[in-house]
C-alpha cells in the first residue's frame, strides 16, 4: 500500500470539518496490486468505502466497496485478478483550496453521480477522499445534533467488529440485530428472510421486555407482495414514525396486521445480496442478478418514533455489512461444502488406497509364501530341477544343482546349458533339449559325473512348458496352436536302481548258467537212457524216464527264455542289425518248425513280399518261429497255420506314425482263438490264455515276452487279434531299409 | 557209420564229461579223452594230438576263450580244430566265437544222439 502525505493547511475548510467527512488515510494501492489484497484491506477497515489506484501518489483509478464486491461475484478467477482490472478511470478530483464548504461539494457529488471525492493539492498528490456518508452524516450532526460522526463511526465501528468475530452467519445476525436494538434504543429489531415462493420468516429477533417475540414466525405472501420486494431490492428504504398516519400509506389490514404485534413505528432497510455463491459450472459466466435477500427492522412498539438520518444511515450500512457476510458465509459454506466433499472423497480414496496395499500386501505375502514353499520343496526333493528357456537358458534351478554338480543356481542362472554342462555332454543331451523344444516330452538314461568325482547313472525327463501363442505369431499358424516357451528339466539319480538291477541280472544270469550245467548232464543222461541201449527198462520204469525226459526238456526252455528275456531287458543284447530278405526268413522259419508241425499234423502255407528290412536276422528268427511254434501247439490236427509278410505303410494301423514304411509279418492259425480282454496281456511274462498251457502245451509263458521285446527293440510293434473259435493272428512289424527292394517271386 | 576219431573234452564238470564222452560213444563210437581245466587240456591236446577239442567257455581259472588262444598260439596244439561247449547262447556271442577262429559253436544241453553228428558237419568231416 502506498503512502501519502495529508497536509490540512491544504485544504480551505477547517481542519475539524475537513476529518468528519473526509477519510484522511484512504486506502491506496498500486493497480498492480491483487485484488484478494484490497478486499482484505477494505475488510479491515469497515470506515473505508473505496479504494484507490495511484501512480507516481496521483490518484488513477477509484473502486467503491460495491464494485470490489461485484466483481468478486462476477469473477470466478479474481483472486488472480489486480486491482487496474476493477477500478473507474478517470477520477473526477477536487483540489484542497477548493473545499471550503461542504453545500458545493454535495452538489458535485450530485451532479457526477459520485459517492467518493478524492481531494489533491496544487501538486496533484492525495490529501485525502470525502465520501457521501460522511457527507451524508456530518449535515446530519448538523441538523440533529445528534452523536456527532466521529462517535457514530466508532459505534458503526464497533458492531461491525463484534459482527465480524463471528464467521457463522446465524450468530452475525444475531450479534447485528442484539447490537442495533441496543444502540438504537428500539423495542424490536429483526431480520426477515424473504424465501423463494415469497413468503418470510423472522430468523433473527432482539425484543425488549415485554413485548412479544415474533422469532421463528413465518409470513404469507400476502404480508410482503413481491412488488414491494422489487422496490426494496432496488434499495428503496422505509422509516415510518406512525404506522397509522395515511402518509405512511399502509392498507388498513397490514396496519390491523402488524398491531397485533404492538409495533407503532418502524424503520425497514433491504438487505440485498448481490449474486450466488460459485456453482459446479466452472467456466460459465452467470449474470450477476441483485436480489432481496430480507429485511432489517426496528421496530417501536412503546411510542411514536421518528427515525433520524443517523439511524437510517446505520441501518442501512449494517444491511451493506450483513451483505457482504452473507457473501462470505455463502462463500465459506460453498468451501466448507467443498472441503467436506474433498476430505469426503480423499477419505474414501485413501480407505480405498489403503485397501489396495492391505490387498498387495496380502498378495505379496501370498506370494513369498507360495515362493517360499516352492523353493522349500524343489530344494529339498532329491532331484535336479531345472527350467530352460527357448534359447537353452536357465531360469531357473534348484538347490540340488550345487549340492550335486557344484553350480550354484545364482552362479548358472541365465547361462547356456551348452556352456554350464560342457561341450561332450552337450552334445549328447542335444537331440533331447531340441526335442523338448520342438514341444516332445522326452526321458533318457543318462551318466552324470558329480562334484566329487563319482560317476552316477541319472534318469532325464523334458517336459515342454506351451503357452497359447499370442495372435501376431499365430499367423500362419493352426488355430489354437501352443507355443513352446522352453521346457521343465527333471533329473533322477537312478544309480542305486541301477546297481540293483545289476545284481539281479548278474543273479539271474549266474543262476541261470549254473541251472544249465547240470540240466545239460540230466538232460543228456536221460536221452541217453531213453535210446535202450545202456539197458531196457521195464515199462512203468520207461513211463517215469519219458516224464523225466519231457520235462527236463521243458525245464531246458524254461531256463533258456529267462536267460533271453533278462538279457534283452538288461540291455545286454546287441542288435546286429542288416538288410534282410522277408522271403528267406519266411522260408527258413517254415523250413525249422516243419517237422514240429507234421507232428501235431499241421499244414504250414507261406506267402511273402519280398522285401528288404532292417533287422538282426537270428532274433527275426527266433520271433518267427516262436510265434509260428504257438500257431502250430495251439492248432487242432488238420488244421492249416499261414505264415506271410508284407509291406504297409507308416500310417497304417499300429505302426508307428515316424516309421516311413514298414514289412508286417503276420503268423495266422485256426486255433481256439483268444478271448478279447486277454489280447493285450498276452504279451506280459507268464499271462497265458489258460494257466494250464504250460504243462498242456509245454509253453514257458515267456516267449510272447520275448517276441514282443525283440520287436521292439527293432523300432516295431506287435500286437495280436483274434476270433473265438476261428482262430488268432499275430501281427508285427519292422521298419524296411532303404535298399531297394528285391524281385517279386510267387507265393508257394 | 562216422570214421573213429578221437576227441579232447575240456570241462571243468565231471558230469558233462560223462555225458558227452558216452554220447560220442553211442552215437560214433568215437574215443574220448577229458581234462577239468584249461592247462590240463592243453597238456593233453599237445601230448594226445585229438581230432578235435569240445571246449567249455565257462570254467575257473583259465576260461575256454584264453585257452583257445593259448592252442591257437601253440604250434603242436595250432592246428587242432575246436568247436566251443557253452551254456552262453547270446547270437552276437556265437558270431564273436567265430570270427575268433573256432569252427563252431555248440549250445547246452546238446543233444546226444547227434552230438558226434553235430561235430563232424561243423568239420566238414566226411560221414
Amino acid at each position: 500500500m502506498s503512502s501519502i502525505s495529508t497536509v490540512d493547511k491544504s485544504v480551505a475548510m477547517p481542519a475539524s470539518l475537513w476529518r468528519v467527512i473526509s477519510d484522511t488515510e484512504p486506502l491506496v494501492f498500486a493497480g498492480q496490486t491483487r485484488l484478494a489484497t484490497a478486499i482484505a484491506q477494505l475488510r479491515d477497515r469497515p470506515t473505508a468505502g473505496c479504494v484507490l489506484s495511484v501512480y507516481r501518489q496521483k490518484v488513477v483509478g477509484i473502486a467503491t466497496r460495491q464494485d470490489l464486491m461485484v466483481a468478486l461475484a462476477q469473477n470466478p478467477d479474481w483472486a488472480s485478478m489486480q486491482l487496474s482490472e476493477v477500478v473507474s478511470r478517470p477520477v473526477i478530483t477536487v483540489t484542497g483550496s477548493a473545499v471550503r464548504e461542504i453545500a458545493p461539494i454535495v452538489d458535485l457529488l450530485e451532479r457526477h453521480q459520485i459517492s467518493y471525492l478524492p481531494v489533491v493539492n496544487e501538486c496533484n498528490q492525495l490529501l485525502g477522499v470525502i465520501d457521501r456518508p460522511r457527507l451524508l452524516r456530518a449535515l446530519q450532526a448538523e441538523e440533529n445534533n445528534l452523536p456527532d460522526p466521529a462517535r457514530r463511526a466508532r459505534l458503526f465501528s464497533d458492531i461491525t467488529l463484534k459482527i465480524r468475530q463471528s464467521l457463522q452467519l446465524k450468530e452475525i445476525l444475531q450479534t447485528t440485530v442484539d447490537e442495533v436494538q441496543q444502540l438504537l434504543e428500539a423495542d424490536r429489531v429483526l431480520i426477515y428472510q424473504v424465501l423463494p415462493d415469497s413468503t418470510g420468516k423472522v430468523i433473527s429477533e432482539a425484543v425488549a421486555s415485554p413485548f412479544p417475540s415474533i422469532l421463528e414466525m413465518s409470513f404469507p405472501e400476502e404480508v410482503f407482495p413481491e412488488e414491494y420486494q422489487t422496490l426494496y431490492a432496488e434499495g428503496r428504504v422505509r422509516a415510518v414514525a406512525d404506522v397509522r398516519d395515511p402518509k405512511a400509506n399502509l392498507s388498513d389490514c397490514l396496519v390491523e396486521f402488524i398491531e397485533q404485534w404492538c409495533i407503532k413505528s418502524k424503520l425497514i432497510v433491504p438487505i440485498v445480496h448481490l449474486g450466488e455463491p460459485p456453482t459446479e459450472a466452472v467456466g460459465e459466466t452467470v449474470p450477476v442478478r441483485q436480489h432481496l435477500w430480507g429485511l432489517l427492522i426496528a421496530h417501536q412498539c412503546s411510542r411514536l418514533r421518528e427515525w433520524s438520518a443517523f439511524e437510517l444511515d446505520l441501518m442501512q450500512q449494517l444491511a451493506s455489512q450483513i451483505s457482504l457476510a452473507l457473501s462470505q458465509g455463502y462463500l465459506m459454506e460453498y468451501l466448507e461444502e467443498r472441503v467436506k466433499l474433498r476430505t469426503a472423497e480423499l477419505t474414501e480414496a485413501n480407505r480405498f488406497l489403503q485397501q489396495e496395499i492391505c490387498d498387495r500386501q496380502q498378495v505379496d505375502n501370498a506370494l513369498r509364501q507360495s515362493e517360499s514353499q516352492l523353493r522349500l520343496m524343489t530344494n529339498n526333493l532329491p532331484v535336479l530341477i531345472a527350467y530352460v528357456d527357448r534359447q537353452q537358458r536357465y531360469q531357473f534351478n534348484n538347490q540340488i544343482y550345487e549340492d550335486w554338480l557344484g553350480f550354484s543356481p545364482t552362479e548358472i542362472h541365465q547361462r547356456k546349458m551348452q556352456q554350464v554342462m560342457g561341450e561332450a555332454d552337450y552334445q549328447r543331451m542335444r537331440p533331447y533339449i531340441e526335442a523338448a523344444l520342438a514341444g516332445e516330452q522326452v526321458s533318457y538314461e543318462s551318466e552324470l559325473t558329480f562334484k566329487d568325482g563319482r560317476d552316477r547313472s541319472v534318469s532325464v525327463t523334458y517336459i515342454p512348458h506351451r503357452e497359447a501363442a499370442d495372435d501376431s505369431k499365430r499367423a500362419g499358424r493352426k488355430r489354437g496352436a501352443d507355443e513352446v516357451k522352453g521346457f521343465f528339466a527333471l533329473t533322477t539319480d537312478i544309480s542305486d536302481r541301477k546297481a540293483i538291477e545289476r545284481m539281479k541280472d548278474e543273479f539271474i544270469a549266474v543262476v541261470s548258467h549254473e541251472l544249465r550245467t547240470p540240466l545239460t548232464s540230466i538232460h543228456t543222461s536221460l536221452k541217453l537212457l531213453a535210446t535202450g541201449l545202456l539197458g531196457d527198462l521195464q515199462a512203468e520204469g520207461q513211463e517215469m524216464l519219458t516224464v523225466a525226459d519231457e520235462n527236463t526238456d521243458r525245464l531246458v526252455r524254461l531256463v533258456n527264455n529267462v536267460l533271453d528275456l533278462q538279457r534283452i531287458e538288461s540291455g545286454e543284447v546287441t542288435i546286429d542289425a542288416c538288410d534282410c530278405d522277408t522271403r528267406e526268413l519266411i522260408e527258413q522259419a517254415a523250413e525249422m518248425l516243419q517237422g514240429m508241425a507234421q507232428q501235431h499234423d499241421i499244414k504250414i502255407t507261406t506267402q511273402a513280399e519280398p522285401l528288404l528290412i532292417r533287422a538282426d536276422p537270428d532274433y527275426m528268427m527266433q520271433t518267427l518261429t516262436n510265434l509260428l511254434g504257438n500257431a502250430i501247439k495251439f492248432s487242432a490236427p488238420g488244421k492249416k497255420v499261414h505264415l506271410s509278410v508284407e509291406s504297409v505303410a507308416g500310417s497304417a494301423s499300429k505302426v508307428s506314425a515316424k516309421a516311413p514304411s514298414a514289412a508286417l509279418f503276420c503268423v495266422r492259425d485256426e486255433g481256439q482263438g483268444i478271448p478279447a480282454d486277454k489280447l493285450h496281456s498276452i504279451f506280459e511274462r507268464f499271462q497265458q490264455v489258460d494257466s494250464s498251457d504250460s504243462r498242456k502245451k509245454g509253453g514257458t509263458g515267456l516267449g510272447l515276452t520275448i517276441c514282443r521285446k525283440i520287436v521292439e527293440q527293432h523300432g516295431g510293434k506287435v500286437w495280436a487279434e483274434s476270433q473265438l473259435g476261428q482262430g488268432s493272428q499275430f501281427y508285427f512289424t519292422v521298419p524296411l531299409s532303404t535298399v531297394v527292394s528285391l524281385p517279386v517271386v510267387r507265393a508257394h | 557209420m562216422l570214421p573213429p576219431r578221437r576227441i579232447l573234452i575240456v570241462d571243468d564238470e565231471e558230469s558233462i564229461q560223462k555225458v558227452v564222452r558216452l554220447s560220442l560213444k553211442m552215437e560214433a563210437s568215437w574215443e574220448s579223452m577229458t581234462a577239468s581245466s584249461g592247462v590240463e587240456g592243453i597238456y593233453q591236446a599237445e601230448i594226445g594230438q585229438p581230432d578235435a577239442i569240445l571246449l567249455d567257455v565257462m570254467m575257473p581259472d583259465m576260461d575256454g576263450v584264453e585257452t583257445f588262444s593259448a592252442l591257437q598260439s601253440n604250434p603242436k596244439t595250432k592246428a587242432i580244430p575246436v568247436i566251443l561247449l557253452t551254456a552262453k547262447t547270446q547270437a552276437a556271442e556265437k558270431r564273436l566265437f567265430q570270427q575268433m577262429g573256432v569252427f563252431g559253436v555248440i549250445t547246452k544241453p546238446f543233444k546226444p544222439l547227434t552230438l558226434a553228428s553235430t561235430i563232424s558237419q561243423l568239420l566238414s568231416w566226411p560221414s
